[in-house]
């Protein structure tokens, strides 16, 4: 029936369009649950060659399809919850002279940490009250207690300025070292939040080995000043370590030896050959000349299995030439090298064998820059920077009085200001003088954060550090050099802990659940209402799929609460329908046609609907503001459940509703056949 | 299918006895609360607890006694869903005290004492009393929010009198819902303690019990129009009548899929399902009973209208006329 089609094609478009659009969204969840499946068979069968292969054929589709997956909770998944506080308190015990510190500080504090302990006031506040109380009838004020001789005006207001920016930056601090140790630590997917003025969430899935995540937590940070030795002595050792690796792997079969995924080699590679043409553009003869692409690549990787997971340049008068390793005639001077994100584990790997320590000079470390090149980020590439440091320190941290981003006044680039306390400024005197226009790194917790050239010799302890490309660089090497003055333990308040057992038997009892919930709606709506029952069981449907890729598409995540959100909306959405039927009902019993009932029924029925729905919203939306972690996965389930009720029932039933309607189809609406035969 | 076709039962007429029966029933569950109380789960009130699974089941006197050994003596040890998984609870002056971790102690002596079982450690959970002091907070904040959201909506929809009714039978059927919780946890029926989730139900309850009322208050807006003149009383009544069928068919339907999760959805879920189960029960039931009833005692002892008498007359005329009949 062409004609009745045409009439009726944006209604088919409103029962079928949804529905495709919800599964459509949902292909990656599906392909991402589906491969997962196929490694993890795999990975237990221990089958090495069949997991290479599956990684090659299918490693970027699984990426990407995670990318887009539904996102299961940490309940489900199985992981370590984590909330952490900088203990503020503390900060403000350490940040005080030594010295000055007696009876009556001490009680301020006693009775600021009974305050603070039990509510989540803010510190410093308390802090004020009690010192107001306590300390000011005795004749006592801040300056008694902080030191003030670095500050221009001595005032309360002062002292109590810096105190403020010395809690923001702890917490800053603390966030930026934490992030940096989770990522060292390899944890995939972790979520790193700051919560309120000085709380860190954190979410850590497959996380099991809580003793050795909490110590990674709660040890506290260590800055240190370190010489950069990226030296022609370094790279010969790279050279040796290739040398020995290629012996290595020479003398035994091929199979053992570690090998990148294909797609994490390409970028290295095709750097590395950029380099080795670059270096050598009178050399003809190319010994790689008439191999395919992905042969050459292969050939330097076995030829090079170290130094072709990096690049490495000579500067020469301030340009940088890219030299690579095939001649071991390396000019005197300094050298830089790039070493892509994706070579970051296997090259942490072969550093860490104790055989290819050896190879290096013993008082010499390697460390990675702790971000990203920010300029070649922009372009889409993340390429690290790595140093060759002097293992010995020059200088610790606690020297550092204060650090202070801000602008140079004359060329409006970002810079950082360090002030040292005087022990440090006397050393940092020699240090600088000694070093002038060699580089000293910058290092927090082994992670190089910036390695500035030494301009001059710097006495006075107070240094100016430039060639930051954005405020935020400047800014966040202010945290860092604040790390040695900034004393603030953080504390674990809440920590939970699932394990992937209990994780998998919530999955398997969720999914349970839901089905036999969604059988005893099917049977009880198709028996009630018969044929309209059905329709809003498709309804119901649509709503399923629909509440599932919404919460995907907005990257929520899936928690068993939010499971159980899911079936209470499948108990729910039919309220609508039912709401509508009974009504409808009610209309044909009064003698209306089926037709006139049914548009009766809709338009009488909604007030009803709306006022019911949106007073659950209501507490929808209050939960999610007031609940925290699983529980604001069920209000954001039970939200989009109401919406999505709402459209399924409202919308697409009713199309569905009015196609079978325009196709003479005889609803009976579950009542006994006499109300209709008495009105058609 | 039907249920109820077309019924005429005097809802509102026996007002006073359910009025009564539902005080008693609220004064009593608060009483009952009070005495046998409830148990807090640790998101409120701090310390840890730790779900291990130990195969082959061990003694549970064995299990505490190595609990104990391991610096948690008086720690509380059920069963977790099955019989060799177990929860244990150490309170919060308990692991402060200890100093250690109590997740990693209790698993290192759970292992020590029965080497050749498996010990898997399931779920832990470590909650500062800060935390848990702060939850207590919000969760109250929560509930009274959202029942004052949900007065100001019903007030805005239809008239202030039916926010107040609606917002009475929602604070009832909280109450019983309590009630119950502490009721089944002291006699050991089921394990429910106040935590998140069910602080979630109990949310969802505030707003899920007021689907019934706002229907029947939707009626009886729609019949005033309809009706116009007819007395309130019988028009309430009137109204619960013929909204019958589709309160007692969706509540039915949500009673369902309640059932549904507190059978199968495991331990976690368990107390989220009671809870809610009892108060969309009651919910309905404060729908029918509850709601206009107050409305019908706030008009005339509040507003001195006199709906009574006409009602009573009314009646009386109807019973006589159906004895003429017969």
């Amino acid at each position: 029936m062409p004609k009745r089609f045409r009439q009726l094609w944006a209604k088919w478009a409103l029962v079928v369009l949804p529905l495709a659009l919800g599964i459509y969204i949902l292909i990656p969840t599906y392909r991402a649950w589906d491969l997962e499946r196929r490694k993890t068979s795999l990975q237990e069968a221990g089958d090495s060659v069949q997991l290479q292969e599956f990684e090659r054929l299918y490693g970027a589709t699984l990426q990407s399809a995670k990318q887009n997956a539904l996102k299961l909770g940490l309940d489900l998944r199985g992981g370590m919850y984590v909330t952490l506080e900088v203990d503020v308190l503390k900060l403000l015990e350490e940040a005080a002279e030594r010295e000055a510190i007696d009876e009556t500080f001490r009680q301020v504090l006693d009775a600021t940490r009974r305050d603070v302990e039990r509510t989540d006031q803010p510190v410093l506040e308390a802090f004020l009250r009690h010192f107001d109380r306590i300390a000011r009838p005795q004749g006592r004020s801040l300056i008694s207690y902080y030191d003030v001789s670095d500050l221009r005006e001595v005032t309360e207001e002062a002292i109590l300025e810096r105190l403020r920016r010395n809690i923001d930056g702890a917490v800053d601090q603390a966030l930026e070292v934490i992030r940096q140790r989770v990522d060292k630590y390899g944890v995939a997917e972790a979520n790193i939040q700051k919560q309120g003025g000085r709380r860190i969430v954190l979410e850590l899935p497959g996380v099991t080995n809580e003793a050795e995540m909490r110590q990674l937590l709660q040890t506290t940070a260590r800055l240190e000043f370190k010489l950069v030795r990226n030296t022609e002595e370094a790279v010969r050792a790279f050279y040796a370590i290739d040398q020995f690796l290629k012996r290595e792997r020479a003398g035994q079969p091929l199979d053992t030896t570690p090998r990148p995924s294909a797609e994490a080699g390409a970028t290295a590679d095709t750097m590395a050959q950029q380099a080795a043409s670059q270096a050598s553009p009178g050399d003809t003869a190319d010994p790689y000349a008439g191999l395919s692409e992905e042969e050459r690549r292969r050939r330097i990787r076995e030829d090079f299995p170290f130094t072709s997971l990096f690049i490495t340049y000579y500067i020469r008068n301030e340009r940088f030439v890219p030299i690579d390793y095939r001649q071991p005639d390396f000019p005197e001077g300094e050298y830089f090298f790039q070493l892509p994100k994706e070579q970051l584990p296997e090259f942490q790997a072969i550093l860490e064998r104790p055989d290819v320590r050896r190879l290096l000079p013993v008082d010499y470390e390697i460390a990675i820059s702790a971000k990203p090149d920010e300029r070649l980020k922009r372009q889409g590439y993340e390429i690290h920077t790595f140093y060759v440091l002097k293992r010995e320190p020059e200088l610790t941290g606690d020297v550092v009085t204060d650090a202070r981003a801000t602008f140079d006044p004359t060329t409006n680039a970002p810079i950082v200001l360090m002030d040292m306390n005087a022990e440090g400024a006397e050393r940092w005197a020699r240090i600088t003088g000694a070093n002038v226009g060699k580089k000293i790194a910058i290092v927090l917790d082994g992670r190089v954060y910036s390695a500035p050239v030494v301009q001059t010799k710097i006495t006075g302890g107070r240094s100016q550090i430039t060639g930051m490309s954005s405020i935020q660089e400047a800014h966040l090497l202010e945290i860092v050099l604040k790390a040695g003055a900034l004393k603030a333990p953080v504390k674990i308040i809440e920590e939970r802990i699932v394990g992937p057992s209990l994780g998998e038997d919530s999955i398997r009892r969720g999914l349970l659940a839901s089905l036999v919930a969604f059988l005893l709606v099917v049977l009880f709506m198709v028996g009630y209402y018969t044929g309209s029952g059905a329709v809003a069981i498709f309804g119901l449907l649509v709503n399923i799929t629909l509440i599932f890729a919404l919460l995907s598409a907005f990257k929520g995540t899936l928690t068993l609460p939010g499971i159980a959100g899911i079936i209470l909306t499948m108990g729910m959405a039919v309220d609508a329908n039912i709401l509508i039927f009974e009504r409808i009902r009610e209309e044909l019993r009064r003698g209306r046609s089926l037709r006139s009932a049914v548009d009766e029924g809709h338009k009488r029925a909604l007030s009803a609907i709306l006022d019911s729905n949106i007073t659950t919203f209501i507490t929808g939306l209050i939960l999610y503001f007031f609940g925290t972690g699983p529980i604001q996965g069920f209000a954001i389930t039970l939200m989009i459940g109401i919406v999505m009720t709402l459209f399924s029932a409202l919308i697409v039933a009713r199309a569905l509703i009015e196609i079978l309607l325009a196709y003479d189809l005889q609803l009976s609406y579950g009542l006994p056949r006499r109300w209709l035969v008495a009105t058609t | 299918m039907e249920f109820f076709s077309k019924t005429n039962i005097d809802f509102l007429g026996k007002r006073r006895f359910f009025f009564l029966l539902s005080l008693t029933t609220s004064v009593v569950g608060l009483l009952v609360t009070a005495i046998w109380g409830l148990e807090y789960g640790i998101d409120f009130e701090g310390g840890a607890e730790i779900a291990v699974e130990v195969r082959p089941a061990p003694d549970v006197a064995d299990l505490r006694a190595t609990i104990g050994s391991a610096g948690f003596r008086g720690a509380e040890i059920k069963s977790y869903g099955q019989p060799n998984q177990f929860l244990i609870r150490v309170k919060e002056s308990l692991t402060t005290a200890h100093g250690e971790e109590p997740t990693a102690a209790v698993v290192s002596a759970l292992k020590q004492r029965f080497p050749d079982r498996s010990v898997t450690l399931l779920k832990s959970d470590k909650v500062g009393p800060k935390i848990g002091a702060e939850m207590r907070l919000n969760a109250l904040i929560a509930v009274i929010l959202a029942t004052v959201a949900i007065l100001l909506y019903i007030a805005f929809r239809f008239e202030f009198v039916y926010g107040l009714g609606a917002t009475v039978a929602l604070l009832h059927d909280v109450v019983i819902a309590i009630s119950a919780i502490s009721i089944v946890h002291h006699l050991g029926i089921l394990r429910i303690e106040i935590n998140q989730s069910v602080l979630a139900a109990l949310l969802t309850v505030v707003g899920f019990s007021v689907n019934d009322t706002v229907i029947i208050f939707d009626r009886i807006r729609e019949n005033r129009e309809r009706h116009k003149g007819m007395n309130l009383i019988k028009l309430m009544n009137l109204s619960i009548n013929e909204t019958l069928s589709r309160t007692i068919n969706t509540v039915l339907t949500t009673v369902l899929v309640l059932l549904a999760i507190l059978a199968l959805g495991g331990e976690v879920l368990q107390g989220f399902a009671f809870t809610m189960l009892v108060g969309i029960i009651t919910g309905t039931y404060s729908s029918i009973f509850i709601a206009s009833a107050f409305v019908i005692w706030f008009l005339q002892t509040v507003r001195k209208v006199d709906l009574e008498t006409e009602y009573r007359r009314l009646r009386e005329a109807e019973r006589q006329a159906a004895a003429a009949q017969a």
